[in-house]
């Protein structure tokens, strides 16, 4: 029997959004997060008692949504520490945790954000070597600036807005590594949204007083550790240098987090927010009002509404800033060092993957090669893999397979079968 | 006179079985070609198990081949070809409940008709296994098996410095002469002496009166954790019927539970008939793994990082199709293992590699190769006897 | 209520909601074990993606970046070759 509820998972901006405009609409929606909050990467919550760093602007975007989803009453209901285990072709969803079941949804919205692009560098794999968000996520929950020295490298504008948030917490960042040439493009940034520039602008205003070094057109080129600390080595356009550091944060921008969501025809399966499509808070948010309201019209049998036009506008500036950001990666992947380890789950290195020779198959990657078969299921790798197997045209690493993330066994076979019962 | 030939022999189907012929012929000194549509080991013979298993054989021709299979891997492991691939290790065989002990006397019968390399060390309970759990009635321990990863087979076959290897590439038709084969790969024109066709489920693309079809089995692979925990396969006996009666005569889960070089376990498997590999489903993954669980309940605590449907080549009769096809000497065929495939390659590589160098099989083998002959579908044949 | 988690059997703070990373993170804890392949195991994306910060709570390994803090938890690095 078929649950009546719509599942949304991911209680971000996007899944939010979309439970509130199917629940308007007179739907009954479950919305489920890993986390312990609401909030999503964005919207990640204090801790009890820590204060919020949010600006005014993201606290009002933020209550405003909650006041639409409170407005909703029991026609939506949220289950946090709650996981997605996948969907399968008879269109029955697996749920691990806190509120564990197999159930048959009406509908599956898909709303889990996006995950960060690191590229591979020899010494990535070492411990406090994290990515940018993370750290992003451990500031925003504690409130707390980081201990020891931070360093930040990659490329994007991610990087700025935590280097000003490092130094809004007293603890500026050592220096911050760029690998593009983002103030050399005044027109092009000059056309960004006001709110855009608004936001960089402060960004910058905080580094620059904190006096920290912003090298750009420049790149973190190893890692290792020397007495307890951890040493960069950065090419600048000027030569090299090294400095030390007790955490290093890298960051490649992002892409939908979208690895092993499969699709099933059973049931209406939407994508929205960062996971279709990585664009950002705005986007999101626009895109799971947009995408909430065309599946409630669909699930009706009435006529898609007009295409969001936020979001049309939030995609021009994403591609805007993305030109913003163009940089050569391409050379720095291929001049990794044969040590440098591509699969971080396997400790699978790019010697091992040039041992497979010129142009390998994707079945001889994975099989042979062992790249993208580790617990994470290539998404920290697969992208970086193809590009360096074939750099004239990539191939992707597989097709997207269940589960979405490692389940463990106990909890398979735990979970309530919910997918016999009578609803009413 | 015989037009130029671009290769002695053209081998269609880079999987194990494909690689074992190309390397057989590669060593006898002929000028091999191997294309794939995909590359090696895409298909069955990547997603396998890699039991080199004569217990899960059905008795008779399968069997015997399986035992001579066996027997000569273990030589070609020896000998250093398939040394990296091929390691000896025991089989745990169990069941529960009255179906169960009755394939397990039917195996221990078997395996003593056979006589051969496969014998039952112990008999008894789950103390046979450290391990093993209240799930297991009764467990037989097997020694003279072995494990061989398919896609390491296949690699090891394909490095002979004779074979060409022609991936991605498809063959889109061939017509077969008096003196050799004309074949379209992927829109070039090739010329070679004999066309050997190890496609499995592909092959009704280009034979499609040879009723091959496709058997999806589910699979589930786990995170890894300590190696050789498990010292070989753990199979139930309703795997064995499964196998021996056909997809859904057993009555309790058919569950394999495969312990990998990595520390990881392959957790198999279903007979489906279809061919998607995404296609799996929670219902039957909990079916496999609550049994798994039962029998060896260190699995409760894995974590499972990958499910697909593996995809068998499996033939209406139950049995693999291999040898020249009928008015066709020089198309030769060897597909519908339906997962054997990893045990028998070593001999039928062998067998069909003869038969494309012309050489009678050796007395020991004629009739059991003779039984997979392709004309036994023959649709000439078959109005015939109608 | 906050309370304390044991981490190794070395009792740890923790604050109301908070991670198993995030507390061990603020202890100053960066070796969470060593991975099948050898390598040190951490955090490294912080949202349940990279698979680096598997912890083990009795014998199952689970994300310490996703697994709330709880009065009493016992944690323990994920191990490494020698016990897995």
């Amino acid at each position: 029997m078929g649950d009546p509820r719509i599942l949304v998972v991911g209680a971000g901006l996007a899944g939010l959004a979309a439970a509130a405009e199917l629940a308007c609409a007179g739907h009954q929606v479950l919305v489920v997060d890993q986390a312990r909050q609401p909030g999503g990467a964005v919207h990640r919550q204090p801790l009890p008692g820590a204060r919020s760093l949010a600006s005014p602007a993201q606290a009002r975007r933020w209550r405003a949504l909650m006041a639409d989803v409170d407005a909703q009453g029991a026609r939506i209901e949220i289950a946090c520490n709650t996981r997605f285990g996948g969907v399968d072709h008879t269109g029955t969803v697996l749920l691990t945790g806190d509120a564990a079941a197999l159930l048959q949804p009406q509908a599956l919205v898909l709303a889990v954000g996006a995950r960060e692009k690191v590229q591979p560098r020899p010494g990535w794999t070492l411990p406090w070597v994290t990515t940018a968000g993370a750290l992003q996520v451990e500031i925003k929950t504690t409130s707390e600036p980081p201990a020891g020295r931070v360093l930040l490298a990659g490329s994007g504008p991610l990087l700025l807005a935590l280097g000003a948030e490092l130094v809004r917490l007293g603890q500026p960042p050592v220096a911050i590594i760029e690998a593009a040439r983002p103030f050399s493009h005044p027109l092009q940034s000059l056309a960004l949204p006001p709110p855009y520039m608004v936001e960089a602008a402060r960004h910058l205003a905080r580094l620059v007083r904190a006096r920290v070094p912003v090298f750009t057109g420049a790149a973190l080129t190893r890692i290792s550790e020397h007495e307890g600390a951890l040493l960069a080595e950065i090419a600048t356009r000027k030569g090299s240098l090294g400095l030390a550091a007790d955490r290093i944060c890298l960051h490649d921008g992002i892409r939908p987090n979208d690895t092993g969501l499969t699709d099933s025809t059973a049931l209406p399966v939407l994508r929205l927010g960062d996971c279709r499509e990585a664009l950002g808070a705005a986007a999101a948010l626009a895109d799971g009002r947009a995408g909430g309201a065309a599946l409630a019209a669909r699930l009706a049998g009435l006529p898609a509404p007009a295409a969001s036009s936020a979001l049309a506008r939030e995609a021009l500036a994403q591609a805007r800033l993305a030109r913003i950001y163009a940089h050569d990666s391409a050379a720095a992947l291929a001049a990794l060092p044969a040590d440098t380890v591509i699969c971080r789950c396997e400790n699978r290195t790019r010697a091992d993957l040039d041992a497979l020779g010129p142009s390998p198959t994707t079945r001889q990657l994975r099989l042979d090669g062992r790249f993208g078969m580790g617990a994470c299921q290539g998404r920290f790798c697969a992208d970086w893999v193809a590009r360096l197997a074939r750099p004239d045209a990539p191939q992707p690493l597989g097709i997207p397979r269940w589960p979405a993330r490692p389940i463990s066994v106990a909890e398979l076979l735990a979970a309530p079968d919910l997918t016999s019962g009578e609803f009413e | 006179m015989a037009k130029a030939q671009d290769h002695d022999v053209l081998i269609a189907g880079a999987g194990i079985v494909g690689a074992s012929v190309a390397w057989h012929l590669a060593e006898a000194g002929l000028k091999v070609a191997v294309a794939d549509a995909t590359g090696p080991a895409a298909a069955a013979s990547g997603a396998s198990d890699g039991a080199v298993s004569v217990a899960s054989k059905k008795p008779g021709v399968m069997a015997r081949l399986a035992t001579g299979s066996l027997l000569y891997t273990r030589e070609l492991a020896a000998r250093g070809l398939l040394g990296p691939a091929y390691a000896a290790r025991p089989s745990y065989v169990f069941g529960a409940g009255e179906d169960e002990m009755a394939a397990i006397d039917a195996l221990i019968a078997k395996l003593a008709a056979l006589a051969g390399p496969v014998r039952v060390c112990a008999d008894g309970g789950p103390k046979l296994l450290p391990g093993a759990g209240a799930g297991i009635e009764r467990l037989v321990v097997l020694a003279g098996e072995g494990h061989m990863p398919g896609h390491k087979a296949v690699r090891a076959y394909l490095a002979h410095p004779r074979i060409t290897p022609l991936w991605p590439a498809r063959i889109n038709a061939f017509a077969a002469d008096d003196s050799g084969v004309e074949v379209d790969l992927g829109g070039k024109p090739l010329r070679v002496g004999v066309l050997v066709a190890a496609l499995g489920t592909s092959t009704p693309a280009l034979f499609p009166w040879l009723p091959v079809l496709p058997r999806a089995g589910q699979l589930i692979v786990t995170d890894a954790g300590p190696v050789g925990a498990l010292p070989g396969s753990l199979t139930a006996a309703a795997y064995l019927l499964a196998k021996t009666e056909g997809p859904g005569r057993e009555a309790l889960p058919p569950v394999v539970i495969d312990p990998l070089g990595t520390g990881q376990f392959l957790i198999g498997s279903s007979r489906e008939e279809h061919a998607d590999p995404t296609r799996v489903d929670f219902a039957t993954l909990r079916h496999l793994l609550a049994r798994a669980a039962a029998a060896y309940p260190a699995l409760t605590e894995r974590r499972v990082i990958r499910a697909f449907a593996g995809i068998r080549a499996a033939v209406s009769d139950g049995l693999p199709i291999v040898g020249p096809m009928p008015g066709s000497p020089r198309v030769i065929v060897a597909t519908g293992f339906e997962g054997d495939g990893i045990c028998l390659s070593a001999l039928i590589g062998r067998e069909v590699a003869g038969m494309v160098r012309g050489a009678s099989p050796g007395a020991e083998w004629a009739a059991d190769i003779a039984a997979l002959a392709p004309a036994r579908f023959d649709p000439a044949r078959q109005e015939c006897v109608a | 209520m906050s309370g304390q988690i044991f981490w190794n059997g070395t009792a740890l703070p923790y604050r109301p909601g908070e991670t198993v990373a995030t507390a061990l993170t603020r202890a100053g804890v960066l070796r969470f074990g060593v991975a099948p392949g050898g390598q040190a195991r951490g955090i490294f994306c912080g949202i349940g993606q990279c698979q680096g910060c598997l912890v083990q709570v009795g014998a199952r390994l689970t994300e310490a970046c996703l697994l709330p803090c709880r009065d009493g938890l016992m944690v323990s690095d994920a191990g490494g070759p020698q016990h897995g």
